[in-house]
């Protein structure tokens, strides 16, 4: 199958050429849409194939580069266009290309109407596309052409609706925000190459291996990738635009910012894990970051009232979850809460987008209620979702979670321990406050108006079978001690090999009695029910709203963050930009330069412009007189 | 007689071009009337000699008693002449001047001449073969020039190419009679052996060698041998203007880099690979003066061009000032940058003057003036012409780009960084006038009376698309140029 390995990002790619050049004339969104999933159907089917004959290998030989050609090859500078194919990547693509097949579908009839609907489906294929690349690409300037790419598809779909002013700013955000994490990944890239003449992830990681704990240069380039990371996966201190990002249609929001765009920055520490390995520091800090964000946003989420901003807030928090993990070395874990994320966030949104859709554009979950009658589907799927994530078993946010919140107690110690318990349960509880003000209780709209309905069958199909997977998806990476196979973790073994070496160098592997695992376990399931029972209570039959005060006004405000960007670091660099960049140093000065030269370049241009005379016995003269200047200058220099 | 007969073996390229050109010219008697009949057979024969050209990839021989060699220089050099002339008959069809001209096919068969001169010019390895080999070329490109004899500007401009092509062979074969006289031989490599013996302090070879320099450098209008670049750019139509401005100046370069990389290299050294200029003969440094006043009078003066094909002119004066940058270098890595730059060179050109040939086909005109609004009228041709303009000037993503990179990344890994920021200020000069013609075509709107839509026949899109394509796609991907370029850049003698 790995012959034909090449079509899993060139049709997507097709599919988005097809689309932008002629979807507008061939104007049938039936073709649009379904070329552009299909487009994006057989990619996951041709990995799936991959997948099966990689099972049935030994795991030693799982491992496959696919060199398509050179593409850059200057002085020491060799570019090869290739494909890495091992579990992680398998496992990415298929993420990827899975669920977006799936939210492809969705989009058919989300998207229905919309006068740029083959444009939008352009940018999907593009943007899988992209994706495709940063998760397969053997070298790191391919993975950045794809990390660029697919920020590019973000910004696109964010400011989709460009008719909106809002969603614009958004859009920019967005681009503006990661530009800084991209500064991160390029200055990271060009120290790998100055240091080790290499951009191919696999001789960059074969050449460090042998390198000494906690070295400065190591830890310096892990640092720079985090902070591509942190931007691309929305980590304190660059989450901003995420929540802002929720302006794009719903799809791209269950897509992109939730299961797989921002799931990058996990996969580029995943992929480099032997780099993290040997920089305990680094990993530090990303533990530390990681827990940060996971607790800051979950507050936030507490207080929000948009329903996609809480779904918003809630992607961050969970992606602090995997950092955690990344954190203390539990690379597998992190891959793991990946995947399951990706299950029941994207249902989550998709959910909440099926909401949208019948409430006709209120996102406000203030003006909800009651709408588990009007649309069954929608609501139990949601309803799976938001117990997957708040862990309770056996559904797949239950495994994932609980081996995360393990990890941090054996790896971390107590008090971080407590501290992403508590996330977890503030997770439960926002979560259950936005299903039981959506779904539970009276009407709280006007419902001579608005008269929610059932969404078609496009969008109901994929909310089903995400909610199947997200019910039963922490199968595949079941506790040890329940003394079942952990699929997952064996599957994912190859690829960590080489990082679990180099960290049982410096740290001996510890006992941790199995009892203390499943006392953890009880623990945290004991909490999530009883915060739910607790928000269950007191939200499916609330039906006023106060004005939020004290720190219920902070958290609704977001701990005034943007408004502390603003002042600290918007202003004082527009204020810069304008008064002497442009006022200043670019009126005066450079376009003063410029305007000078391009006044001497035309003064020369007119003057020299006159040597073509026309008359042939000038040309003559000058040649002969240039013939003998040349000779003179080089008899007498 | 036998190896004559094993000679000719390594002559069929040549032998189908000259069976060609008499064919077209007997069915050109035979038609009696314009006809894409014998353009269609021109290119057969261009394709069949092509086919046998890569058959000789590989092989390096020299031929006909010391007169030529087959090299990997050669046959690039051949591929891209011929490459280039199928371009040019193809937009000769296209042409209305051509069309509109008293003749009926004879362009055909003269631009096969022509190549025929410059595959001689890319293989010649003797000087009187040279000599000959130039003199095909010139005197076709005397007779294209002059094509249109209704029209006085074409035939004031062959006129003035005649006289002045006469004048510069002249100097240059006088110098080649002193080389002669002095050294006793007319194969290069023999002078090269006798040179490096006698050492290179006589100040008459410095003569000889600047003489010798008037006859090539006219040919790749280099200045100040320029003079009638932009008078016969001017007057010949633009198809033979597109022709001598990839072709034969191509061919220039290639009997150029050719003779002074051999000739005045000491003998001793080819064969090691680490080349030395025979003492005392500084011809690198008279190729830098020459560059950079090529580079800066062509780019100041195009400036203030609103003929479009003198713009094109002052452009391909400066573009070959950009060449001469990879000779200064003398080394394997400039000629495979120099290789480089003309597939890109080539690719840029040929889309921007046939995009010309459609833009001037419906206006009747190369002034820019006319061009206004043009983008409004025809979007597709002016985004075509857009990024022509864009590769010609050397932006990112253009196979342009890759030219100048390979060029500038030569020079500077030879330490010879003032020269590479000297051709990037250049470049940076040269946007202004490439971009001039956009800002007329996209920016000003069209004249009330001239802003109705133009169309063209499908195939004159098609024909833009295939120029498009390979100037955007070898902007990015432009990895097999570059081995074509480093497999093609071995010299029959030189290691």
């Amino acid at each position: 199958m790995t012959k034909y390995f090449l079509l899993v990002t060139l049709l997507p790619l097709f599919g988005f050429l097809i689309n932008i050049l002629f979807g507008k004339r061939i104007n049938s969104e039936k073709f649009s849409g379904y070329l552009s999933s299909f487009l994006v159907f057989v990619p996951f089917f041709i990995t799936f194939l991959v997948f099966l004959d990689f099972i049935s290998v030994p795991p030693e030989s799982r491992k496959i580069v696919l060199n398509y050609f050179n593409w850059i090859a200057a002085g020491k500078l060799s570019i090869n266009y290739s494909f890495v194919l091992d579990p992680l990547s398998i496992t990415m693509v298929m993420v990827v290309t899975g669920i977006g097949f799936l939210i492809h579908v969705y989009s058919i009839g989300y998207m229905h109407g919309d006068e740029s609907f083959a444009r939008f489906f352009s940018y999907l294929n593009l943007f899988i596309f992209a994706m495709l690349n940063l998760v397969l690409a053997d070298n790191f300037l391919l993975v950045f052409l794809g990390w660029e790419g697919v920020g590019l598809c973000s910004y696109l779909l964010i400011g989709f609706w460009s008719e909106k002013k809002f969603t614009g700013d958004a859009a920019k955000k967005a681009f503006i925000v990661n530009r800084i994490g991209d500064f991160g990944f390029m200055t990271a890239m060009f120290l790998i190459f100055a240091n080790f003449g290499t951009l191919e992830i696999s001789g960059f990681l074969g050449n460090i291996a042998g390198m000494p704990v906690n070295s400065v240069l190591l830890t310096a380039i892990a640092l720079l990738f985090f902070l591509g990371a942190t931007g691309k996966s929305a980590q304190i201190p660059l989450f901003v635009w995420l929540p802002d990002a929720m302006a794009g249609p719903t799809p791209v929001s269950a897509l992109i910012h939730a299961a797989t765009m921002v799931t990058a920055g996990i996969y580029l520490i995943a992929r480099t894990s032997v780099l993290y390995a040997l920089s305990p520091t680094a990993s530090q800090i990303v533990l530390i970051v990681g827990i940060l964000t996971a607790l800051i946003s979950a507050t936030i989420a507490l207080k929000q009232n948009d329903i996609k901003k809480i779904l918003a807030y809630s992607t961050i928090s969970q992606l602090g979850f995997m950092f955690i993990a990344l954190g203390t070395m539990s690379y597998g874990v992190a891959i793991f809460h990946l995947i399951t994320h990706a299950f029941f966030k994207a249902l989550m949104f998709l959910g909440s987008g099926s909401v949208i859709h019948a409430m006709h554009d209120e996102q406000d979950i203030r003006n909800m209620g009651g709408l588990k009658n009007k649309m069954k589907i929608t609501y139990i799927t949601f309803l799976v979702g938001a117990f997957a994530i708040s862990g309770i078993p056996p559904l797949s946010g239950f495994f994932s979670k609980d081996e995360i919140l393990y990890q941090t107690f054996i790896n971390a110690g107590i008090l971080p321990y407590i501290i992403v318990l508590f996330t977890a349960a503030l997770t439960a509880f926002y979560m259950f406050r936005l299903t039981g003000l959506t779904f539970f209780g009276k009407a709280r709209y006007d419902e001579n108006k608005v008269h929610p309905h059932e969404s078609p069958r496009t969008m109901t199909i994929p909310l089903i079978i995400l909610g199947i997977l997200s019910a039963v998806g922490g199968f595949i990476g079941l506790p040890h001690f329940t003394g079942l196979p952990n699929y997952l973790e064996r599957w994912l073994e190859p690829v960590f090999t080489n990082a679990n070496r180099v960290i049982q160098l410096y740290k001996p592997e510890g006992h941790h009695a199995v009892s203390v695992e499943i006392l953890l376990l009880i623990l945290s399931v004991l909490v999530a029910a009883g915060v739910i029972y607790f928000a269950f209570k007191k939200f499916s039959k609330q039906e006023r709203f106060e004005k939020e005060k004290g720190f219920g006004k902070i958290l609704e405000n977001k701990y005034y963050l943007d408004e502390i960007y603003d002042k600290s670091v918007v202003e004082p660099v527009q204020n810069t930009s304008e008064f002497f960049l442009w006022k200043i140093f670019d009126v005066k000065i450079i376009d003063g330069f410029v305007n000078g030269i391009s006044f001497y370049v035309s003064r020369l241009s007119i003057d020299w412009r006159k040597i073509q005379t026309g008359i042939i016995q000038d040309y003559a003269t000058i040649t002969i007189a240039g013939v003998v200047l040349i000779i003179l200058y080089f008899i007498f220099a | 007689m036998e190896q004559t007969i094993i000679s000719l073996k390594n002559f069929i390229p040549e032998c189908v071009l000259i069976v060609t050109i008499l064919v077209c010219l007997l069915a050109d008697l035979i038609v009696r009337k314009k006809s894409a009949v014998v353009a269609v057979i021109g290119i057969a024969g261009l394709f069949v000699s092509g086919w046998f050209v890569i058959g000789q990839f590989g092989v390096k021989e020299s031929v006909f008693f010391g007169m030529v060699v087959i090299d990997p220089y050669s046959v690039f050099f051949k591929l891209l002449f011929i490459v280039s002339t199928v371009f040019i008959i193809l937009f000769s069809l296209a042409s209305k001047e051509i069309k509109d001209s008293t003749h009926t096919n004879e362009h055909v068969y003269l631009m096969i001449s022509l190549t025929l001169g410059a595959n001689l010019m890319a293989s010649s390895v003797n000087m009187l073969m040279m000599y000959l080999a130039l003199e095909t070329v010139s005197i076709t490109s005397y007779v294209l020039a002059g094509y249109m004899k209704k029209s006085k500007r074409s035939s004031e401009a062959a006129m003035k190419y005649v006289i002045y092509g006469a004048a510069s062979s002249g100097i240059m074969i006088y110098a080649m009679s002193l080389l002669y006289g002095y050294t006793g031989s007319m194969n290069i490599f023999e002078i090269s052996s006798i040179l490096s013996k006698m050492g290179g302090t006589n100040p008459m070879l410095v003569i000889v060698m600047v003489m010798i320099l008037a006859g090539f450098g006219y040919k790749i209008s280099s200045v100040p041998f320029h003079f009638w670049t932009p008078d016969v750019y001017e007057g010949a139509p633009i198809p033979v203007t597109g022709f001598l401005a990839v072709t034969s100046s191509a061919a220039g370069f290639a009997v150029l880099i050719r003779f002074f990389s051999v000739t005045f290299l000491k003998s001793t050294t080819m064969l090691n690979g680490s080349l030395q200029i025979i003492d005392g003969i500084r011809w690198t440094e008279i190729i830098i003066v020459l560059s950079v006043a090529s580079m800066i009078i062509g780019n100041f003066v195009a400036v203030w061009q609103m003929s479009f094909k003198r713009l094109l002119a002052y452009s391909s004066i400066a573009q070959g000032g950009y060449i001469m940058l990879g000779l200064v270098v003398a080394n394997q890595q400039g000629l495979t940058a120099i290789f480089v730059y003309l597939v890109a060179y080539m690719i840029m050109n040929l889309g921007a003057f046939y995009a010309l040939i459609m833009i001037s086909n419906k206006l009747n005109s190369d002034d820019i003036n006319d061009m206004k609004g043009f983008a409004y009228r025809a979007p597709a041709v002016a985004v075509g012409m857009g990024i022509f303009m864009f590769a010609l000037s050397g932006i990112p993503a253009t196979v342009g780009f890759v030219g100048k990179f390979y060029l500038f990344s030569a020079l500077i890994e030879s330490n010879m960084i003032w020269l590479a920021l000297v051709g990037m200020m250049n470049s940076v000069v040269s946007l202004f006038f490439y971009i001039k013609v956009l800002k007329y075509m996209f920016l000003s709107k069209p004249d009330e009376e001239n802003s109705g839509k133009i169309y063209y026949g499908i195939a004159g899109y098609v024909l833009l698309f295939i120029l498009v394509i390979p100037t955007l796609l070898l902007g990015i991907y432009f990895g097999p140029i570059v081995r074509f370029a480093e497999m093609s850049a071995v010299m029959f003698g030189l290691k």
